[in-house]
């Protein structure tokens, strides 16, 4: 690869990672899983570099190429085999506001518990609209498919997010707004 | 909850993301090296796939003679003689044996040989061929003669197994190692009861490993009757036929 090229992807990606690893860590909920994500995304990107650095928006392709990298890994066996049942607790930060602690702890509790209930597909396409705010067109170019699938999947999501999020704050004794 | 709620909500789990430690050199140096192991890896795949492919279809490409051995252009003399079909070693060896027994004796009459290739010497008059065993000579038979007395035999064993030279000089009357000038060896023995000669065995040692034995016996041994007082060659005479240098053993 020429240097100048190089040199734009190690520009694109120092500027991008971060972002792609959010994304990521929506997608799955743990953030070395998110982390080993994103550096495969850059990687196949890398390799592809050439041929991609002139598209018109290169992180809609990102994250095209990171949705792809997660159903992929999704589909390993030994993906599947491993089950998370739980997560050493933080120590506590007298420093912060509570209420400020309890709204962030319940959004990890949505994000952790809830989200990944939702299949995975429907998942993306809440993380893509909700979190990166594509429109409905964008996230159709992302996941391959239609306008329509997204706009099913996106309304079959949030169904199943609701429940989940009010199965998870009536056993907590929360009420859902 | 609302859509606005779940855009939050999102926002706010990423809230206590851990530090990002990314370097885009790292990155591509670890591509870089994969792709040179990617490659090195399938160069041996190609180099394996042509050696299999090169070793199936050489003995294809390379010209064969009519019994279908790999032809040469340039025999050397260094390399082996083609072997010689033990059925034709067996008829070769019988008709040179016969004719220089009938040379050597010439009271003799109807001197003929018949050798079987790979099956111990066994009487012709028996009702079935015995089944092969492991210690099987390479071929076997009997030299046919008519003395004064009657018709008889000799034996003849020709054989790899070294068995046969330590039996020949057990229970023998007089048992004695002749070294040959070629590098051989010859071994006699004659068996002696009362006055008469009943055996006489004489047994060449090939530095190759092949033992050639000719035994003549008080008996037609390849009928079991015919008992006679004293055996019909004299071992002097079963030597000379075995160091015959026309009679190529090997």
């Amino acid at each position: 690869m020429r240097k100048a090229d190089e040199q734009g992807f190690r520009e694109f990606a120092a500027a991008n990672a971060a972002s792609l690893r959010r994304t990521a860590y929506l997608f799955c909920g743990d953030w070395h899983t998110a982390e080993d994500l994103m550096q495969s995304s850059l990687m196949k990107m890398y390799i592809a570099w050439k041929r991609i650095k002139d598209l018109d928006n290169l992180i809609a392709y990102a994250r095209k190429v990171l949705l792809r990298t997660w159903l992929d890994e999704k589909r390993r066996p030994w993906r599947r085999a491993e089950q998370r049942d739980g997560e050493l607790p933080d120590a506590a930060d007298a420093t912060v506001d509570p209420d400020t602690t309890s709204a962030k702890l319940w959004a990890r509790e949505l994000v952790h518990t809830a989200l990944l209930q939702v299949p995975p597909r429907q998942r993306a396409v809440l993380v893509l609209r909700y979190f990166e705010d594509l429109s409905v067109a964008e996230v159709a170019v992302a996941m391959g498919c239609t306008e329509g699938t997204v706009k099913s999947q996106t309304a079959r999501g949030l169904a199943t997010l609701r429940a989940i999020v009010e199965k998870l704050d009536s056993s907590s004794g929360r009420v859902a707004s | 909850m609302s859509e606005q709620e779940i855009r939050e909500g999102m926002l706010l789990a990423v809230w206590d993301e851990p530090p990002l430690d990314f370097d885009p050199d790292t990155l591509i140096k670890r591509v870089e090296q994969k792709k040179s192991r990617r490659r090195a890896l399938v160069g041996v795949g190609v180099a394996t796939a042509m050696i299999a492919v090169v070793s199936f279809a050489l003995p294809g490409l390379l010209p064969r003679g009519n019994d279908g051995q790999l032809a040469s252009d340039n025999p050397t003399s260094s390399s082996a003689p083609p072997s010689e079909p033990v059925e034709k070693k067996a008829q070769r060896l019988g008709d040179k044996l016969a004719e220089k027994l009938d040379l050597k004796m010439p009271n003799l009459k109807d001197v003929y040989a018949h050798f079987e290739a790979g099956v111990y010497a066994y009487q012709p008059s028996s009702p079935t061929t015995p089944p092969r065993r492991a210690n099987d000579p390479e071929l076997s038979g009997f030299v046919y003669l008519t003395d004064d007395i009657g018709p008889t035999s000799l034996q003849v064993v020709l054989t790899k197994n070294r068995s046969i030279e330590e039996y020949i000089c057990v229970s023998a009357t007089t048992c004695r190692d002749v070294p040959q000038k070629d590098g051989s060896s010859v071994m006699e023995a004659e068996f002696v009861e009362g006055q008469e000669i009943t055996r006489s065995v004489t047994l060449r040692k090939f530095p190759s490993g092949y033992y050639a034995q000719i035994s003549s016996y008080n008996a037609n041994p390849a009928t079991g009757s015919g008992l006679r007082q004293m055996v019909p060659v004299r071992v002097d005479v079963l030597t000379a036929l075995v160091t015959d240098p026309d009679v190529r053993w090997e």
